[in-house]
């Protein structure tokens, strides 16, 4: 599989996993009805490719404005398969976008980079209301 | 002394620890997989801590919304005050200017008669002056008197004619203005007032040449509204003269009234003139729908007909029409009217 593309809708959050370069990207927001539903073949797709153990680079940026808490750990698991792919010597590049001016969402980017020690965290700021 | 919402985790974390160093030296070939399950165990806790922060902020994040959602919606609310507010002032202020409309064609109506029996009376005078000189100078001849008693007996039949036409107009009018002003409930018959409102309205329908066809029974009574029943004529005839017959179209009006029942009436206002396209019928009784809007239109004279019939006769009005068909308005409405509070706004003038 070269990539994973899930258009966003109201309530879940666009996935765009391009395999073939290593960039991977989610956007929007993020309050599925159906959690397993949504994020089953996300996991799944996601972990078919870090088991292919091509040491290439990984660009993971997480644009998303507004999660739940399921979300939210989803996310962690994300970070903790990325974080485990950075130990084994894979270079992993891990960026937290938030709006302008959004100090809850930094420190949550923050708070959850706590528990990347091999993934490299950047934080960078999107203008508010205006990424497509 | 500080709370701690994650003392119990932090205190098994601590035993776990001391656990640690017993193993280290009862079982050290358990030490590594114990390690790994008081990381995971640690993991975990800072996983619950970092998901109680996004739960609370989400909590903060509805909890603002919600007093954003109160405070547009207390704004709309005001907003919708304001203009209702707005549009009662300006239906009070279109009922003030029909009434001055009703005023003036009074005025216009009663001119004629009183004319008429002003120039009469004053050639009565010149006369009687002249017939005085002649007698004074002893110059009256039996023929001139003769002239003199014919003139006088033809100009007083005039002068008492159009007095009685411009008394006669003047109880009508009265009648109708007061009905108008007051909203009084009382019996009338409806073909005789129908006329009396007709009248009020002469001077704007006869520029025009259009005339207005009476067809009701004439010995219909109603326990009713008047002034409410001339208001809403008044306004049908003058949304015709405005829009059916605009621009100098020709054609008629009728208004037709008969009886479904003992205590119903259906009064039809019809007229052959240029009638209206289906998606101006369906509002045609909105408040501010004009097809005038900058030329005389305020889009509220149909809209009061309806709340007349409505909420005052409490009855039903229709409206059918088609391009080039014409237009019809059919009332229901109960020939006594039921006893109910007035909506005074529909009212008071």
């Amino acid at each position: 599989m070269d990539c994973l593309i899930i258009p966003a809708t109201g309530r879940t959050p666009g996935v765009s996993f391009d395999f073939a370069s290593g960039h991977l990207r989610m956007t929007g927001e993020s309050y599925p009805d159906d959690v397993a539903g949504f994020f089953g073949p996300v996991f799944e797709a996601l972990r078919g490719f870090l088991d292919c153990a091509d040491g290439a680079a990984i660009r993971f940026d997480m644009e998303l404005l507004y999660f739940n808490s399921s979300s939210a750990k989803a996310l962690m698991n994300i970070f903790q398969m990325l974080e485990t792919v950075a130990k084994g010597g894979r270079p992993v590049t891990l960026t937290w976008c938030i709006e302008e001016n959004d100090d809850s969402m930094r420190e949550l980017g923050e708070d959850f980079a706590e528990d990347l020690r091999y993934v490299v965290f950047r934080m960078r700021e999107m203008p508010a209301g205006g990424v497509p | 002394m500080s709370f701690n919402l994650f003392a119990a985790e932090e205190e098994a974390l601590a035993k776990a620890r001391a656990l640690e160093k017993r193993l280290d030296a009862l079982a050290p070939d358990c030490l590594a997989e114990f390690r790994a399950l008081v990381a995971a165990f640690e993991l975990s806790t800072r996983e619950q801590q970092r998901l109680v922060r996004v739960s609370d902020r989400l909590q903060a994040q509805l909890s603002d919304a919600n007093h954003e959602l109160e405070r547009r919606r207390d704004e709309a609310e005001a907003a919708l005050d304001r203009l209702r507010e707005a549009q009662e002032a300006i239906i009070q202020s279109e009922k003030l200017a029909s009434l001055g409309a009703l005023v003036a064609g009074v005025a216009h109506e009663i001119n004629t008669p009183v004319g008429i029996a002003v120039s009469c009376a004053s050639h009565l005078a010149d006369a009687t002056q002249a017939i005085r000189r002649r007698a004074t100078d002893g110059e009256l001849s039996k023929a001139e008197f003769a002239r003199y008693l014919a003139t006088a007996i033809d100009t007083s039949d005039l002068i008492l004619g159009n007095c009685e036409r411009a008394a006669q107009l003047i109880a009508g009018f009265k009648q109708v203005a007061v009905d108008r002003a007051s909203a009084v409930r009382r019996s009338i018959n409806l073909a005789a007032y129908i006329q009396d409102t007709l009248v009020s309205l002469q001077p704007k329908l006869r520029p025009s040449g259009h005339a207005v066809a009476v067809d009701c029974p004439p010995d219909l009574e109603l326990d009713s509204y008047p002034g409410v029943l001339s208001q809403i004529l008044s306004n049908l005839v003058m949304n015709a003269l405005t829009h059916a017959f605009a621009d100098g179209r020709a054609g008629d009006m009728a208004i037709l009234v008969d009886c479904l029942d003992a205590d119903t009436v259906r009064l039809c206002f019809t007229d052959n003139g240029r009638g209206m396209a289906e998606e101006h019928r369906t509002r045609v009784f909105e408040p501010f729908f004009t097809t005038r809007r900058g030329r005389g239109g305020s889009g509220l004279g149909l809209h009061i007909v309806h709340n007349l019939v409505v909420g005052v006769l409490m009855g039903s009005i229709s409206v059918e029409s088609a391009p080039d068909r014409g237009t019809s308005f059919t009332l229901l409405f109960p020939r006594r009217t039921p006893d109910h509070e007035l909506p005074v706004q529909d009212l008071a003038i």
